[in-house]
């Protein structure tokens, strides 16, 4: 255990910025659809950030908490970097679900609607929910992140502490 | 590592997982029963981590089900991880599993999203499913590890509790 706190908060804006930016571009961002990679991986980056900076032992505990925190700024920064794309990224899955229904054969009914329904102007309060849902997601799947980012990163054990200096040789006794 | 608070984490995951589970199928059979917008804030909740695209779901009631056959491997092998957690690990002892166990794991499933996202191979989602659920039962062994340590170092942190008495001043 550590004797101080790690700091938490560096590591976690840096890989939740990049987790969340890679998370809300077109294209890059359908990457946390395998397993959250982008957020998962996120973590597992804050992990290793924090044991570079942490001249300690990390434990487990402290891998849950920089991976919860990766993911909750992961999701704030991927809500804000989604707002201009939305449009965007609403027309690729709408062809990609037109492609794969080609490809697959029939849709199964109520896709199709769902994705038009969430064509409309985004208001404030979907876009807050939306927010919430979102962080509280990632920030347990970042915290499961985090802790195996600890497990493969983590240091095992501390390096030797230097040997301390041999005693001062005794000097001529006072007892006469 | 105080056992009754390992255990207290785990049975608050296990009704965790489950509950994600259950609402994986919730989605389509609110769809099938004609509450359109229940389901689809449903399928909106799981939409941030999977794909959704039909011909990769499984499909209740005509409905797809919210998440694709690899994520439903996923979730209910973390589960089925989960029930067997203290058959296999047990209570007494903490420790993250070894590196070398979730490499293992994870290849298979690696492997397969690979092939598929580089046009090698498409994959059944039978076989999704599988990869998907043999990489989920090793999860749990990392959650609640971290989520118990996690608990004992808020403890620690903060300290005993003291109690503090207002003397009236006469």
């Amino acid at each position: 255990m550590n004797p101080q706190r790690p700091e938490y908060l560096r590591p976690a804006l840096v890989a939740g910025a990049v987790a969340g930016l890679l998370s809300g571009l077109p294209f890059i961002g359908a990457g946390n659809c395998v397993c959250c990679l982008w957020i998962v991986g996120g973590a597992a980056m804050a992990a290793k950030l924090l044991a570079a900076a942490t001249p300690g032992l990390l434990t487990a505990g402290d891998g849950a908490i920089v991976g919860a925190m990766t993911g909750i700024v992961a999701a704030v920064v991927d809500a804000i970097v989604s707002i201009p794309l939305r449009s965007f990224n609403l027309g690729l899955a709408r062809r990609l679900i037109d492609k794969a229904a080609e490809l697959g054969g029939e849709m199964p009914s109520g896709v199709g609607g769902i994705l038009n329904s969430s064509s409309g102007v985004l208001t404030p309060g979907w876009f807050l929910l939306g927010l919430f849902v979102s962080a509280a997601v990632f920030a347990l799947v970042g915290a499961l992140g985090g802790i195996i980012g600890v497990s493969l990163f983590g240091k095992k054990s501390l390096p030797p502490a230097p040997a301390a200096p041999p005693p001062p040789p005794p000097g001529p006794s006072d007892a006469t | 590592m105080n056992p009754r608070s390992a255990r207290r984490v785990w049975f608050a995951t296990l009704v965790g997982a489950l509950v994600w589970l259950a609402a994986i199928f919730l989605a389509p059979w609110l769809a099938g029963r004609g509450a359109s917008g229940p389901a689809r804030f449903v399928y909106a909740v799981f939409a941030p981590l999977c794909h959704q695209i039909p011909g990769r779901c499984f499909v209740l009631n005509g409905h797809p089900l919210a998440v694709c056959g690899r994520c439903l491997g996923i979730y209910a092998g973390f589960a089925a991880g989960i029930i067997l957690y203290p058959l296999v690990r047990g209570f007494r002892r903490m420790s993250l599993p070894p590196a070398r166990m979730f490499i293992l794991l994870t290849l298979p499933m690696a492997l397969d999203a690979a092939g598929g996202i580089l046009g090698v191979w498409k994959s059944p989602i039978g076989l999704r499913f599988a990869t998907g659920f043999a990489w989920g039962t090793v999860l749990p062994f990392y959650f609640v590890t971290g989520a118990v340590d996690f608990f004992r170092m808020r403890k620690e942190r903060r300290g005993p509790r003291t109690l503090e008495i207002a003397i009236p001043k006469n």
